[in-house]
């Protein structure tokens, strides 16, 4: 790896492609949809029948503006879609309604975080175009479900910025987040909401880009890593035995972990690209273009880097509360509910609040499979829980009880902490009495134990302790419940 | 047109021609091309090209499936003018 | 007398008994011309509909536009086993106005000829005289409505389809301006210069179905519809001598009567120029191809239509599903499309033609700015014999200049008949600027004074009508 590092420039691009979330296919009104019973989201136009015609969905195109402008592309003044002419048994018209000299979006950039630093990553184009039917081969005979063919896909195509499989990885992973915080992609790659094709060249020092291999089939961010690093250590070992390289398109294979040949350049496709004339350009309006950006959301790297100096937050804490957009609201929305926020102890707010929701809520939801955002928590009852445990009323045992009992019952914390009784026992004389009464109770145990107070040895009072909870149903303050109980002992002796 | 770009096209159009077609087909693009050919003489470089004669833009759909309506209730009908089906999936044959 | 003919036609569909007896009557008569490819007029009973002028009345729809419960063969072998599961949205409106479907009628394949003999399925005779072709694409149309078999059909003009075997038949043709009829639901050919249009043996219905059809539609975002002003057609341009050469002498007199005719009519007939028209043919043709090369991509034997059922493989499937599925005609389009569109010749060719289209536009746009309409010659030579050796498919294209403008223009055209010259009809064709389709209806109705459209004599016995056969 090092003598490939200091031997040779490594240049990737990647193609991604991901489905917009949208009610309705792209170019008709079938519902869009996963894993429903074969050819059943269907209808003449996405079938390409004869005669149909496509009738763009505004939805998508928002998205795709969305998309663009957070990537911070040039949009184009006339957008325009053209026909990809190619023959595929899953393709229904045998080209692919797609976008080529009049992209959505061009010229653009994105930031994310790798390790400690911001890489970026220039974005060459954004378009918009329709998905392809599903084609399972089977023996002899392949079958064919066009469900998901018309399905929005939009692609992402970057410029060969990033250099090895490890930082594309990283790239592929932090791309996931950031469509999700657009809420324009659930960012699926199992399900193939989100796939991508990568590119990539070796060459010397200052030879520029070197000739390009084109690698597909990479399901996962994993095979990313896996099939670059690969085809960085092939092309460096051509390279140094002089070999050229040949420019093609390879498929990962998942199961060698290698990369094998798909087809040569000289059978590459002529696509035959020109103006669909079945649809009209799409102009945007300075309405358009503000109605885009008055939907733009803070991305995944600015958030994490504004709750880095806002709350103090870094490492395993940071990536946590940012990996989701819900999860990261629903934290502020917390924090801004507890009063002691911005006291000294606020960064102790943030703590807990990280503490809790990546410990006992997290646990929660999984275990109910539910999400932040449709569980009976709500940011409200979370804040009040904390402030419950801040403000002493009730101990961590108690606070995970009644937490339980929120996502249950549908109730608010304090509510719950009257209807079952749970609050704290502050009162110090209520404790003695209690204290005294486990002493009575147990007469020998406490005049071994005074014996042993006497002689600087406190372990024993954690019998005690246990006893007193059992007996006040856990809700004795613990720690005045200690001190009382070693009082009490002293006296004895 | 020579038989070899006639060939390339037909593979691109996913045609196989058998030789008679190909004679006949490529004396007739042939007089085709010659006749576009008469494009040259007159002067539009300045032009811009008019893919579409329509001049509203920015047609768009709601995304509703109501849309769709006098489309939809369909499925089935769709499928019964498949050739070969198997459980609702359409079926071709592949190389093993 | 007219009124008479239209209560006729209102009464074909009326009852049981009276559909029965038209149907046998078509079948009869259809015998001999081979309009229909397939004629039924009980499989989709007409809607109740509001009392509007085209209630009851029947009509024939060329089989590339839609009809649930109909065939969609487009006459090609390809897709001659297809059921269609939806209705074309011009054909829906059709059938809200109360109209009633009675059967598919022939074609050119898929849209592509002059004559209608480039049919798959069935010969198409001109009812004037059998040996001849009824013309193309929309033929079958034509020759229904010519040999009285319905009063008006839906045919689809790209270059002429229309207007072309409406003047080879005697009988009004309109090509609508592009975008005001929904294409969705037309088979597509060459979508930026197709449209659906109507032929029939009236004006007056031709405007009816016209208007019922004319609306934009949520499935075809290529339509659109725009308020022209009123105004009164005083002005006709007219082709300089240079660009109407070439007319068979039959044609040329008739030209020249409909010019005369149209001054003692009262209009200003003046010379315009459209320098552009030498390069028409080359420019509409390398569109029309690039267009259809990817809008027949999608027959290859897999969801629909014609299958090779011994391919071994999906590529030779596809491959040989086309072979078998395609005529000469369409493969010959096909490859032409796909060739001026490749890299390397795209610029050439497709792009080039495209930049004439544009200049054609600007033609057009002066021309307007000095006449109201411009008329010309529908087709340089009236109907011509099956497998003419005068007239070769080549030939056939290059006579398609004077039709194939108004497609690249985008703008509407009439043709209409204007006499009738060595015992067949000869028709001439009026152009306007977009959306002025009722200046063409207007003035095509005041030249019914100087001539009226007739059927061929065997029409007439079932309904007279010697002086002509307009509704009202
Ligand atoms: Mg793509
Ligand atoms: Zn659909």
């Amino acid at each position: 790896m090092s003598s490939i590092e200091s031997e040779y420039r490594t240049f990737i691009g990647i193609e991604i492609h991901i489905q917009l979330t949208t009610n309705t296919k792209v170019f008709c009104s079938c519902p869009v949809g996963f894993g429903e019973e074969p050819n059943t989201n269907v209808c003449p136009i996405c079938l390409g029948y004869p005669g149909v015609l496509p009738a763009l969905n505004e939805e998508a195109l928002f998205k795709a503006y969305r998309v663009a402008t957070a990537l911070n592309c040039k949009l184009s003044s006339s957008t325009v879609f053209e026909r990809k002419n190619y023959f595929y048994p899953d393709m229904p018209k045998n080209y692919q309604i797609s976008q080529y000299l009049h992209p959505i979006g061009m010229d653009g950039k994105i930031e994310f975080p790798y390790h400690d630093e911001v890489r970026s990553v220039r974005i060459h184009d954004v378009h918009l175009e329709e998905d392809a039917g599903k084609m399972i081969h089977a023996g002899d005979i392949s079958l064919i479900d066009y469900n998901r063919a018309g399905t929005p896909l939009l692609e992402i195509v970057t410029e060969p910025d990033l250099t090895s499989g490890d930082e594309t990885e990283a790239f592929i992973q932090y791309f996931r987040r950031f469509v999700r915080y657009l809420e324009v992609c659930d960012g699926n790659m199992e399900e193939g909401s989100l796939r991508c094709d990568a590119n990539i060249s070796l060459n010397y020092p200052g030879g520029g880009l070197g000739t390009k291999v084109e690698v597909k089939n990479l399901n996962s961010s994993r095979f990313v890593r896996l099939a670059l690093d690969h085809e960085r250590q092939r092309q460096a070992k051509l390279l140094t035995e002089g070999s050229p390289i040949q420019q093609e398109t390879r498929l990962w294979n998942e199961n060698r972990d290698i990369t094998v040949v798909m087809r040569r350049k000289e059978e590459s496709h002529d696509y035959r690209y020109f103006p669909e004339p079945d649809l009209p350009p799409f102009r945007p309006t300075p309405e358009y273009l503000e109605s885009v950006h008055k939907k733009n959301v803070e991305l995944p790297l600015q958030r994490m880097q504004r709750f880095k100096k806002d709350y103090g937050l870094e490492g395993e804490a940071l990536s946590f509360l940012t990996e989701e957009k819900s999860r990261a609201v629903f934290f502020e929305a917390t924090l801004a509910l507890i009063p002691e926020r911005n006291s000294a102890a606020g960064n102790g707010a943030a703590g807990e609040v990280y503490r809790w929701l990546s410990g006992d809520v997290l646990r929660h939801l999984n275990r109910s499979h539910l999400s932040l955002e449709t569980s009976f928590l709500t940011p409200e009852r979370f804040a009040e829980l904390i402030s419950l445990i801040n403000s002493g009323r009730i101990h961590g045992k108690i606070a995970k009880q009644i937490l339980h009992a929120v996502f249950v019952e549908d109730k608010d914390p304090t509510r719950l902490l009257e209807e079952k009784g749970l609050e704290q026992i502050t009162d110090p004389e209520e404790i003695r009495s209690l204290v005294k009464k486990i002493i009575t109770q147990n007469p020998a145990a406490a005049t071994q134990a005074a014996a042993q107070v006497a002689a600087g040895e406190n372990k024993v009072v954690g019998f005690f302790m246990g006893l007193l909870m059992k007996a006040s149903s856990g809700r004795s303050d613990p720690q005045l419940t200690r001190s009382i109980l070693l009082e009490e002992f002293s006296k004895k002796e | 047109m020579d038989t070899r770009e006639l060939y390339t096209t037909a593979s691109l159009a996913q045609l196989s021609l058998s030789d008679a077609e190909a004679e006949t087909l490529s004396r007739e693009i042939s007089r085709m091309l010659e006749h576009f050919a008469r494009m040259r003489e007159i002067d539009v470089d300045s032009l811009e090209p008019t893919t579409h004669t329509f001049s509203k833009v920015n047609r768009l759909r709601t995304d509703a499936k109501e849309n769709g309506e006098r489309l939809s209730h369909m499925t089935d009908s769709l499928l019964h003018n498949a050739p070969e089906l198997e459980d609702r999936f359409i079926v071709i044959p592949n190389v093993l | 007398m007219f009124r008479e003919r239209k209560s006729y036609w209102k009464s074909v569909l009326k009852s049981q008994e009276k559909i029965e007896e038209y149907a046998v009557a078509v079948r009869h008569t259809d015998r001999r011309i081979g309009a229909f490819l397939e004629f039924d007029p009980q499989r989709v009973p007409p809607k109740a509909a509001e009392d509007s002028p085209l209630k009851g009345l029947p009509i024939a729809v060329k089989d590339n536009i839609a009809v649930e419960g109909f065939g969609l063969s487009c006459g090609s072998k390809m897709l001659s086993n297809v059921r269609s599961p939806y209705t074309a949205t011009a054909v829906y409106k059709l059938q809200e106005a109360g109209m009633g479907i009675v059967g598919k009628t022939n074609l050119d394949e898929f849209g592509m000829g002059s004559s209608t003999d480039n049919s798959a399925l069935l010969r198409t005779h001109n009812p004037w005289d059998t040996s001849r072709v009824a013309g193309g694409s929309s033929g079958g149309s034509a020759a229904a409505v010519a040999a009285g078999l319905v009063p008006a059909a839906l045919g689809s003009d790209t270059g002429g389809s229309i207007r072309q075997p409406a003047s080879f038949c005697g009988i009004y043709g309109l090509k609508p301006t592009y975008g005001s009829v929904s294409r969705f639901g037309l088979v597509a050919y060459a979508s930026s210069l197709e449209g659906i249009g109507v032929v029939s043996e009236s004006l007056s219905l031709t405007r009816s179905i016209f208007k019922t059809m004319r609306d934009e539609d949520q499935h075809d975002q290529t339509t659109g519809l725009a308020q022209v002003p009123e105004k009164p057609v005083k002005s006709i341009g007219v082709l300089a001598q240079t660009h109407i050469e070439g007319l068979s002498p039959a044609l040329q007199r008739a030209y020249f009567t409909s010019i005369d005719e149209f001054k003692k009519l009262g209009y200003d007939i003046q010379e315009v120029q459209l320098p552009t028209l030498d390069y028409v043919i080359p420019a509409y043709y390398t569109i029309a191809s690039a267009e259809a090369s990817a809008n027949l991509a999608r027959y290859a034997g897999i969801r629909y239509g014609h299958q090779n059922s011994l391919a071994e493989d999906p590529q030779e499937l596809m491959e040989s599903s086309r072979d078998e599925g395609f005529g000469p005609e369409v493969k010959l389009r096909i490859l032409l499309g796909t060739y001026v569109l490749r890299s390397g010749f795209q610029e050439q060719y497709y792009i080039r033609a495209q930049k004439i289209r544009t200049a054609l536009r600007s033609d057009f746009d002066a021309i307007f700015r000095s006449v109201d309409l411009l008329l010309s010659p529908t087709f340089p030579v009236q109907a011509f014999q099956h497998d003419s050796s005068d007239l070769d498919q080549f030939q056939q294209k290059l006579a398609d200049r004077f039709t194939a403008t108004a497609n690249l223009a985008g703008i509407p055209a009439l043709a209409f008949p204007v006499a009738i010259e060595d015992g067949l009809p000869a028709g001439m064709q009026l152009m306007a600027p977009m959306h002025a389709e009722e200046m063409l209806f207007k003035t095509a109705e005041t030249y019914q004074q100087a001539f009226r459209p007739v059927l061929p004599e065997f029409v007439q016995p079932t309904i007279s009508a010697p002086q002509g056969v307009d509704h009202e």
